[in-house]
């Protein structure tokens, strides 16, 4: 409950140890918080990843970890559950959203803390709290082990359930004077989006869990299992139980896509517009971009259904639904290259990712139109194929988003700069590792499904596939050794890199860059920041600067152009 | 969710802690809490700082909507098209309980009125009394339970009672929340916190006649669905 008395006073006393990082209810604490969790789980799932391609490829391998823990297929199952939702929740869902936004979303708006920080702390330790068991579920016995795992994700709903709310009160209320929604930046509308989006969906994961949870502990039968439904007479339970819970559980699985991607929609769209020196092309229509990827994201989830069996007409609906999301899409891109075109760009790593980010977007969603029809999804669908397509869309554009923001944010976040070179070096590789992997994963799907007669042409295609499978693996070996540059860079740069004295090291425009580089623990020191204008003027006619901070009142703002003619 | 917002905050805000502000007639009483000061200490114009409470109620109850409607569906989808259901016989005490929890959210509503006539031994009379209200509908529902299993009911028995069991103990443990909430407001001295008295009071009639509404629908579900 409210306890206005203790830890009041957090802003001004300088504290040590424990209540520093433990019990500090300060928004930057937990938003860095967040992203040390996601760098460790992001390495965690990266060396998960590399066990399963090298016995996808060498199945008598000898493998340190899982050989351990009895090789059975069990297990290789639980390696892929953790893989997935570590990358998902904790590093996808984690580090764009709560990880950068907690930190930036009241230093955007101006707020010096977020709405209700005690209900952030708390959010912060289950989120910790849900990482703890699903690791630990891959540690224990498979039946015990599932159960953990389905714990963890209902505490994750919970923080992920607080973390939204929180959010959008923020967004909604604590807004500095002047902050305007048009003024606001493109970063905390995607934030905002995302956190109402979050409110809606994680509530149906959490029923979802709650009821499995349920038929497991309590031997109840909302999701009755397979083996009870054959055992029956079929007009006892019809199909459309059995998929029940299917339905819950894509229910919010489509819009957690999205819940993903659309934080690094923002911080693309910040990234580019700030690098090209030039504003948002087009940005009133990003905003309804950005609403229109939530409203559509929420409606799709029947689109992971095709095959089960629903009303004929049902697939249609979905899958028009579906396509339409390509048109927020289609806005977000053609204002990314408008925002582009003829700028003066600064090419640097963190503008780098964010471009890297919009190539793999686009490639990665043109085989999501694929997905979207209902007939050719039955004919591409295969595990292959959809690992190569959201792995390209959603994993790695989404860590690209995030590898920009840090590049980005990291002299703010700890007054040093990351090493360019070796930021561009790591870039670089990087790139062209995922593409050298998640490419031809769809060739793979595809050589799969086109039912090769021996003789035909095709047939040393498909022979090739198992070729194309070693081909993926030593690429992935390659691309996660390169992430060891980004480690040593971001652990270097920590204690080494080159100092960022100025506050505004990127000269842009936003409010985070009106404050001292770490941010003091008060953010805007005594008097409150006050907004005057957009969060995008970049190269106004007739100023001396090639930006206008928001926080620069008009008659600043001349003063500056007399003294600069 | 009233029971987690808890507000240790900086300096500024204090000093202007909004009587009313989320609509409801809501005078503030006398003691220190008059909205609006000069203009010049304000942060916006038009905007007090406890409007983040009735922000996060609104928000928090759609969310809290959100979970119950994917319970509801799950039933309807589970209902239609199983035949291992067997309707749960409702107890009797489940319709005094009902009639307890909606006289709860009108000594609520009387409370508040009191409240905003500046009668505070009226208040806490009266809001003692709906707290009690809402622990008598706890209680009673726990009674209903245990008339179930004497019955032979159990949460394992058959889909319709384990819906019957995760309704009632999924709405109970919010209810249970929403008592803490009113135990709260009855209990804090408001005299230097950032929520005022007539706010807390507020926020938490928000949540309560929600957990009440919520119940009537849960109930009408339940029982037009066996």
């Amino acid at each position: 409950m409210d306890n206005n008395d203790s830890g009041a006073n957090h802003s001004e006393t300088p504290q040590t140890g424990l209540s520093r990082y433990v019990f500090s209810t300060n928004h930057k604490t937990i938003g860095l918080n967040y992203l040390w969790l996601a760098l460790f789980s992001v390495f965690l799932g990266m060396a998960m990843s590399l066990l399963m391609r090298i016995h996808l490829v060498w199945p008598g391998a000898h493998l340190p970890f899982l050989s351990s823990l009895d090789n059975s297929p069990d297990r290789y199952a639980a390696l892929a559950t953790l893989h997935g939702s570590l990358m998902v929740f904790l590093v996808l869902t984690a580090a764009p959203q709560a990880g950068f936004g907690n930190y930036f979303l009241p230093l955007q708006i101006g707020a010096r803390e977020m709405a209700f920080p005690t209900l952030n702390l708390l959010a912060f330790w289950a989120t910790l709290a849900s990482f703890v068991g699903l690791t630990g579920a891959f540690l224990i016995s498979t039946q015990s082990g599932i159960t953990l795992w389905i714990v963890s994700v209902t505490i994750f709903c919970s923080a992920s359930l607080c973390n939204a709310l929180n959010f959008s009160v923020t967004t909604i209320d604590l807004r500095a004077q002047g902050m305007t929604l048009p003024r606001l930046p493109l970063t905390v509308w995607a934030w905002f989006i995302n956190a109402i989006l979050g409110m809606l969906i994680f509530s149906i994961l959490l029923a979802a869990c709650v009821c499995l949870l349920s038929d497991r502990l309590l031997s109840t039968h909302f999701f009755p299992p397979l083996y009870l439904l054959a055992s029956q007479p079929g007009a006892v339970v019809t199909s459309a139980v059995s998929i029940l819970w299917q339905r819950l559980f894509w229910f919010f699985a489509q819009a957690e896509v999205y819940v993903a991607i659309l934080p690094c929609f923002g911080l693309v769209t910040h990234l580019v517009s700030t690098f090209s020196r030039k504003p948002v092309w087009k940005e009133r229509l990003v905003v309804l971009a950005l609403c229109g990827v939530g409203v559509f994201g929420f409606c799709v989830w029947g689109q992971h259904m095709f095959s089960s069996g629903m009303n004929p007409f049902s697939p249609l609906v979905f899958s028009l639904l579906a396509s339409s999301l390509g048109l927020p899409a289609t806005i977000l891109l053609v204002s990314w290259l408008g925002t582009l075109w003829n700028a003066r760009i600064q090419l640097n790593t963190s503008m780098l990712f964010a471009l890297g980010f919009v190539s793999l977007f686009l490639s990665g969603g043109l085989s999501g139109i694929f997905l979207a029809r209902q007939d050719l999804a039955a004919a591409a669908v295969s595990d292959d194929f959809i690992t190569g397509h959201f792995h390209l869309v959603m994993g790695v554009a989404a860590t690209f988003a995030i590898l920009g923001a840090l590049f980005f944010w990291f002299p703010k976040l700890f007054g040093r700069r990351l090493n360019e070179p070796l930021g561009k070096l790591h870039f670089w590789i990087t790139f062209a590792g995922v593409y050298c992997v998640f490419m031809p994963m769809h060739w793979l799907g595809l050589i799969v499904h086109s039912r090769v007669s021996p003789g035909s042409p095709l047939a040393s295609v498909a022979a090739a596939g198992s070729a194309i499978r070693t081909f993926i693996t030593v690429a992935i070996l390659l691309t996660v050794f390169a992430q060891g540059l980004f480690l040593i860079n971001f652990l270097w740069s920590l204690f080494r890199g080159e100092k960022t004295e100025e506050c505004n090291f990127w000269r842009a425009t936003t409010l985070e860059w009106s404050v001292p580089s770490p941010p003091p623990a008060n953010d805007f020191g005594p008097s409150d920041p006050v907004v005057y204008r957009g969060a995008y003027e970049f190269s106004v006619p007739d100023v001396a600067e090639d930006f206008v901070p928001q926080h620069l009142a008009p008659e600043q703002g001349a003063k500056a152009r007399e003294s600069g003619q | 969710m009233p029971g987690t917002t808890a507000i240790p905050d900086i300096e500024l805000i204090v000093e202007n802690v909004g009587g009313g502000g989320g609509g409801g007639p809501t005078p503030p009483p006398g003691g220190g809490d008059d909205g609006d000061g000069d203009a010049g200490k304000r942060r916006r114009p038009g905007r007090t700082p406890s409007n983040r409470y009735y922000t996060g109620i609104t928000l928090g109850i759609v969310s809290i909507l959100m979970f119950f409607m994917a319970l509801a569906s799950a039933f309807l989808v589970r209902r239609g098209t199983s035949g291992d259901w067997i309707p749960v016989h409702f107890p009797a005490v489940l319709w005094l309980n009902t009639l307890a929890l909606i006289a709860s959210s009108f000594t609520l509503e009387r409370a508040r009125r009191a409240l905003s006539r500046l009668d505070l031994s009226g208040f806490r009379k009266l809001w003692a009394v709906t707290t009690s209200l809402g622990a008598l509908f706890l209680i009673g529902q726990l009674v209903a339970w245990r008339q179930l299993v004497a019955q032979g009911v159990f949460m394992a028995s058959n889909p319709a009672s384990s819906f019957f069991y995760i309704f009632t103990a999924a709405h109970g443990v919010h209810l249970l929340g929403g008592v803490g909430a009113l135990l709260y407001v009855l209990a804090r001295k408001f005299d230097n916190t950032r929520i005022a008295l007539p706010t807390a009071a507020e926020i938490a009639s928000y949540y309560w006649h929600f957990m009440d509404g919520l119940w009537v629908f849960l109930l009408t579900l339940l029982y037009l669905g066996k």
